[in-house]
């Protein structure tokens, strides 16, 4: 016979159920059917309209074989250093400069989130006008003397790619910074008061003290940032659609493409599938080197 | 923030959500049974689904207004909206009665039985007079809808268009007649200090130069069982190289803006009505944009060439396998080629379906009509090359960006279109 205290505890085990189950319907109807439902049309052949054919591994043979995706792929590690890297190192250096309280640090926040609460599409319109071969950041070139390298700058064949990654540096770099500085509102003063007492600057303070204090901070950005590389899509769509010449083709674009244009809904499942499996490679990396060694 | 975790959901989400309307396949093209062209005198309400407007909401209104007791409900989507619903809707258990046709989103609706083959009121209409034999023919296609131009007929036509050069009067005195007095022209224009031709690279505008040259260039017969899907046809033809390789050259020379390949089709437009080239090859659904602004400092000419070829396409309407009254749908696509809709068609825009219907115009619009009609009466209207497989439009756009910025040859161009071909009809 159970005991009183099995009891209370069942009991307490049933209600935490009940608190968890909507989310948790929300997240299996949403995210882990789809899921699910996406590896297993991965498996067929299928054109969105007729009855699907089991397909086996082809449509997985056929992503490795693809000489479109290598490209792809590279392209969107390339967009890491861009969407991840580089927004890191600025949200630091940005955390240790206005770290402390500079005055107007409310508008200096606002200005570098503001990217982050745009949606990526009108980002990607607004840089289309500002790349465009008589745009701004043409007209800035020319006006410092730099009219000589002047281009379309997203229909350049070298240049593309690093014009696209340096829209996500401009959008990511302020969701780093944010959460880099209210990590850095935490950090206990005495540490900073120590390291001053033994003679040291500003920049020893930030690499001694910030710097391993915003360890979690960093993780979090990084993961985040990275998946916004991998699977980029919209910002590609809207400003390059891939070109020019193929150049700036991401993963998810021609996940779109095989699904829309092509409707070979087997292929496009088992490219996404396989673009999951890279994210997750990415992340669990990025949370390995990030780990705190004891 | 919560959309980055979102974003990659949601393509998974939008691509199980296609698999809901799984297995409505018959396997077989569909036929319709009682063909008649006699219509109830019933009220019959009737849904068409359609992203083109002008012409759809005028033929609309016109045919109701001939046929009081057949009232056609329209569902107007945008384009890019419409291509990816579309064939979601017609395979729904309520699809639209008439739906626009768009032979990349709908080619699987032929051989999944969802739209009839219109075989028999062709037959019953005597629809091979009034409707030009080139105009039909790209909309027809065997049962597994891979071959076109041949086969059962899917869409009938409701306006037409055609690929054609522009000119800014104020920069070209006198349009050219032979394709040597144009590249003489471009380099007159060049030399003056003005670009020479607009060129929207970054979508569709770059490989309709490609195309219009193709067509005056190459043999019209092998470029059309070419995008027909022909077996045994190839696109690595001499007039496709020399087109590429004319292309290729006048980026070099500078005929081309050197932005072309981040330039929309809509900022390559605005250029040439701004003043800023003198030339444009688009269709004539730019028309009634460019006159607007241009006024008569406008006219158009088709790419001289040894015969008079030209690609155009049309706003076509099909019938869904679904529908109750299949003769009333019919009968609104036999209204298409009347003299009636004619001026409907060509007063927005468009060429009229019936070519022998000589509307009344001036400026750009008399230009196009009368370059229309040169090419209609010698059947030298040609298919897009787009049409030719599902992804070749990313091929065409690619390649021809690699020949502009002069990363791809000619050759590499034409095998990779014609991988694209192989990997979808053999």
């Amino acid at each position: 016979m159970p005991d009183g205290n099995t009891t209370a505890r069942r009991v307490r085990r049933l209600t935490a159920l009940a608190y968890v189950a909507p989310a948790g319907l929300v997240y299996a109807g949403f995210a882990l059917w789809p899921a699910v439902h996406t590896a297993y049309l991965s498996f067929l052949h299928w054109d969105g309209i007729s009855a699907a054919t089991p397909a086996g591994l082809s449509n997985y043979r056929s992503v490795f074989t693809d000489p479109a995706i290598g490209p792809a792929l590279w392209h969107a590690i390339v967009l890491i250093v861009f969407f991840a890297v580089i927004p890191c190192a600025i949200g630091l250096l940005l955390t240790a400069l206005l770290q402390g309280g500079v005055r107007g640090m409310t508008g200096f926040r606002i200005v570098f989130f503001l990217p982050q609460v745009l949606p990526m599409v009108a980002v990607g319109i607004t840089w289309r006008w500002l790349y465009a071969d008589d745009g701004l950041v043409n007209q800035a070139l020319r006006a410092v003397g730099l009219g000589g390298i002047t281009r379309a700058w997203l229909g350049d064949y070298n240049f593309a790619l690093i014009a696209l990654g340096l829209i996500g540096t401009w959008a990511m770099s302020g969701l780093c910074m944010v959460l880099f500085l209210a990590g850095a509102q935490k950090i206990d003063i005495s540490l900073y008061e120590a390291v001053a007492l033994d003679g040291g600057g500003a920049v020893r303070r930030f690499f001694t003290v910030t710097l391993p204090a915003l360890r979690g901070e960093i993780t979090i950005a990084s993961v985040i940032t990275t998946i916004a590389a991998l699977a980029s899509f919209d910002l590609a769509f809207v400003t390059t659609n891939g070109g020019p010449v193929n150049r700036t083709t991401v993963p998810g674009l021609l996940v779109y493409r095989l699904a829309f244009n092509e409707s070979d809904i087997g292929r496009a499942a088992a490219l996404a599938v396989v673009l999951t499996i890279v994210v997750i490679v990415f992340v669990t990396a990025i949370r390995r080197l990030t780990r705190e060694r004891p | 923030m919560r959309d980055k975790f979102f974003r990659p959901l949601a393509a998974t989400i939008a691509v199980a959500a296609l698999a809901a309307c799984a297995d409505t396949s018959g396997g077989k093209p569909a036929a319709p049974s009682d063909v008649s062209t006699t219509l109830t005198s019933d009220q019959v309400t009737l849904t068409l689904a359609y992203t083109d407007d002008p012409p759809t909401k005028a033929l609309i209104d016109a045919f109701h207004a001939q046929h009081p007791n057949i009232t056609i409900t329209g569902q107007q989507t945008p384009f890019s909206d419409y291509v990816k619903s579309i064939k979601l809707s017609m395979a729904s258990p309520t699809p639209p009665d008439i739906a626009e046709y768009n032979p990349g989103a709908m080619r699987s609706l032929v051989p999944a039985g969802l739209v009839y083959d219109l075989s028999p009121y062709e037959k019953a209409y005597g629809w091979s007079s009034g409707f030009p034999a080139s105009s039909l023919e790209v909309l027809k296609s065997d049962a597994s809808a891979k071959q076109y131009g041949t086969g059962g007929l899917y869409a009938v036509p409701g306006a037409l268009s055609v690929l054609g050069v522009y000119y800014n009067k104020s920069l070209v005195a006198k349009p050219p007649t032979t394709l040597d007095q144009f590249e003489q022209s471009l380099a007159a224009v060049k030399r003056a200090g003005t670009t020479p031709l607009s060129v929207g690279g970054l979508q569709v505008g770059g490989f309709q130069v490609w195309n219009a040259l193709t067509n005056v260039l190459g043999d019209e017969q092998q470029y059309r069982d070419w995008v027909y899907g022909k077996p045994g046809s190839t696109i690595v033809t001499d007039g496709a190289r020399t087109a590429a390789q004319k292309l290729a050259d006048w980026s070099a020379a500078g005929y081309v803006p050197a932005s072309a390949n981040a330039t929309a089709d809509s900022d390559a437009q605005a250029n040439f009505v701004q003043g800023k080239s003198a030339y444009l090859i688009t269709g004539n659904w730019a028309a009634g944009a460019i006159a607007k602004e241009m006024g008569d400092k406008v006219g158009f000419f088709l790419l001289p060439g040894a015969s008079a070829v030209a690609s155009g396409a049309s706003v076509a309407y099909s019938i869904s396998a679904k529908t109750k009254h299949p003769n009333e749908a019919a009968a609104f696509l036999d209204f298409m080629r009347s003299e009636q809709a004619a001026t409907i068609q060509f007063d927005t825009g468009f060429m009229p379906v019936d070519n022998t219907v000589q509307p009344k115009a001036t400026g750009v619009l008399a230009d196009i009509a009368g370059g229309f009609k040169t090419v209609v009466d010698d059947n030298g209207i040609v298919p897009f090359p787009d049409f030719a497989s599902p992804n070749m439009i990313d091929r065409l756009t690619a390649g021809v960006q690699g020949l502009l910025s002069r990363k791809t040859t000619p050759d590499q161009f034409l095998a990779d279109l014609q991988e694209s071909w192989t990997q979808y009809h053999a």
